[in-house]
């Protein structure tokens, strides 16, 4: 039997790689979401592509995903996808990047087109005006949306045990779970805890952010 | 050379072309329109809203790409196919009716972003020529403030040093009084005063009439798309040659006199 304590201590020992998983995808998300969602709405010959991918990412459950690129893939391309840390990032990136596609989306109808067209008044080609003027301002005006996209990849990286390997907070939860006498409660609880506690000041400091920023810039 | 800044020939820009919805109308904004512009050139577009002069003066910037017709810079013809436009537009400075500054810069971050990215000037240079330019507007006072910061007479002078800090080969001013309160009107026209004073190219449409009679060579009477009349302003104020002018002048002496 585990004191809870003991419990606790286990669990924590999951946090690094709960949040380094849970950033790591969020930033593989902001570099596949931005540029994306800057394709659909100026270069719309290609939209379709970007559409696909965005509905298959957004439309399976990531637990499916990561058992079919983990054990259907796996065994056919160990390199890389034998790698339980990479198919985790891999797909929770590319699920992010779907989903920040969108929020960025509609942060750049948000920011206005006029901004763009002050910018290629001054003589900047589309690219630099996305890169100088749309790009600040639209990570500034999805900051709500962002905070939640964070708040979703820390609760999804629970489902990693899934494909075992990875001693995040899940997977320490059911270890701690078959230990006789097979505590069902304890364990579940602090995990909650901690899930909350890894959210939540986050989540919460960047809306805070946004929105002090969004006043001073008049979004 | 021929001292020719800017040329437009048969200009003809419609709307809604490619529309499908069916309850937006094809409106044909700019019909064939010609104008020559030298430099040194001051000339005034003025005419009812609505006509489609805003959308003249952005085909002139190639904001709108004209659907006809050739727009020359000097001697470059900017409607060819090929054309680097965004070197183009580096050479003129357009300042908007609704300002649009960029947001997330301060007044200092708005003038220089152009010198920086776009005539790749060192940073000190840039920050030098920025700070010149605000001083030439006179909003020295909101170099470290943001637009959202600055009231709408601020901001316009701001618009105007953005556009004028590249020593662009012209500028054009789409009714850069008309979004601001009354009383904040004055200061931007006593800057554009002083533009005219060093011979700053414009083409400005505007409706300010005492303005347009002090510094205007040319006034430019636009209507449905088309130059209606073409003259000096004493032509306009006395006796305009044709009807719409006359009646649309009548109406906007009594307004501004009122």
């Amino acid at each position: 039997m585990l004191e809870v304590w003991q419990q606790l201590i286990l669990l924590l020992e999951g946090v690094p790689l709960t949040l380094s998983i849970s950033i790591l995808s969020f930033l593989i998300g902001i570099a596949i979401g931005l540029p994306l969602a800057f394709i659909r709405v100026y270069e719309i010959e290609v939209g379709f592509v970007v559409d696909a991918y965005e509905k298959i990412f957004r439309g399976i459950p990531e637990i499916v995903l990561m058992l079919m690129f983990f054990f259907g893939l796996g065994p056919f391309f160990p390199f890389p996808f034998n790698n339980a840390f990479f198919v985790a990032v891999f797909i929770m990136g590319l699920r992010s990047g779907a989903n920040q596609s969108q929020i960025y989306r509609g942060a750049i109808r948000g920011v206005g087109d006029e901004q763009m067209i002050a910018g290629q008044s001054v003589g900047l080609s589309k690219w630099s005006a996305i890169g100088h003027i749309m790009v600040p301002q639209v990570f500034t005006y999805s900051t709500p949306g962002l905070g939640s996209e964070y708040a979703l990849l820390i609760k999804d990286s629970a489902y990693i045990y899934v494909i075992g390997g990875l001693n995040e907070i899940m997977t320490q939860a059911i270890r701690i779970k078959s230990i006789p006498p097979y505590d069902v409660i304890t364990p579940f609880v602090l995990a909650a805890i901690l899930y909350i506690v890894l959210t939540f000041p986050i989540a919460f400091s960047l809306d805070r952010w946004g929105n002090r920023r969004k006043k001073k810039i008049g979004l | 050379m021929t001292g020719i800044v800017m040329e437009a020939k048969n200009v003809y820009k419609t709307y809604g072309k490619n529309s499908k919805k069916a309850d937006i109308k094809q409106v044909e904004a700019v019909k064939n329109v010609s104008l020559k512009i030298r430099k040194g050139d001051i000339k005034l577009i003025f005419g009812p809203s609505g006509s489609g002069k805003s959308t003249f003066l952005r085909c002139l910037a190639m904001l709108d790409i004209p659907d006809a017709g050739e727009i020359y810079l000097g001697d470059e013809c900017l409607t060819k196919p090929g054309v680097d436009l965004n070197k183009a537009r580096a050479r003129i400075g357009f300042v908007f009716q609704h300002i649009y500054l960029f947001r997330h810069l301060t007044a200092l971050g708005n003038v220089e972003l152009a010198l920086r990215r776009v005539l790749k000037l060192p940073k000190e240079e840039a920050r030098e020529r920025a700070l010149a330019a605000l001083a030439e507007v006179r909003v020295t006072d909101c170099v470290n403030k943001y637009p959202a910061q600055m009231s709408g007479g601020q901001a316009q002078r701001v618009g105007i040093a953005r556009a004028l800090a590249r020593n662009p080969d012209i500028i054009l001013l789409d009714e850069p009084t008309s979004a601001l309160d009354p009383e904040l009107t004055g200061e931007v026209i006593d800057t554009l005063r002083d533009l005219a004073k060093e011979g700053t190219t414009m083409l400005i449409v505007s409706h300010e009439m005492p303005f347009a009679r002090d510094v205007a060579e040319e006034m430019i009477f636009y209507d449905e798309g088309r130059i209606v009349e073409t003259g000096s302003p004493s032509l306009f104020f006395n006796a305009p040659n044709t009807d719409r002018a006359k009646k649309f002048m009548d109406r906007i002496i009594k307004r501004t006199t009122r």
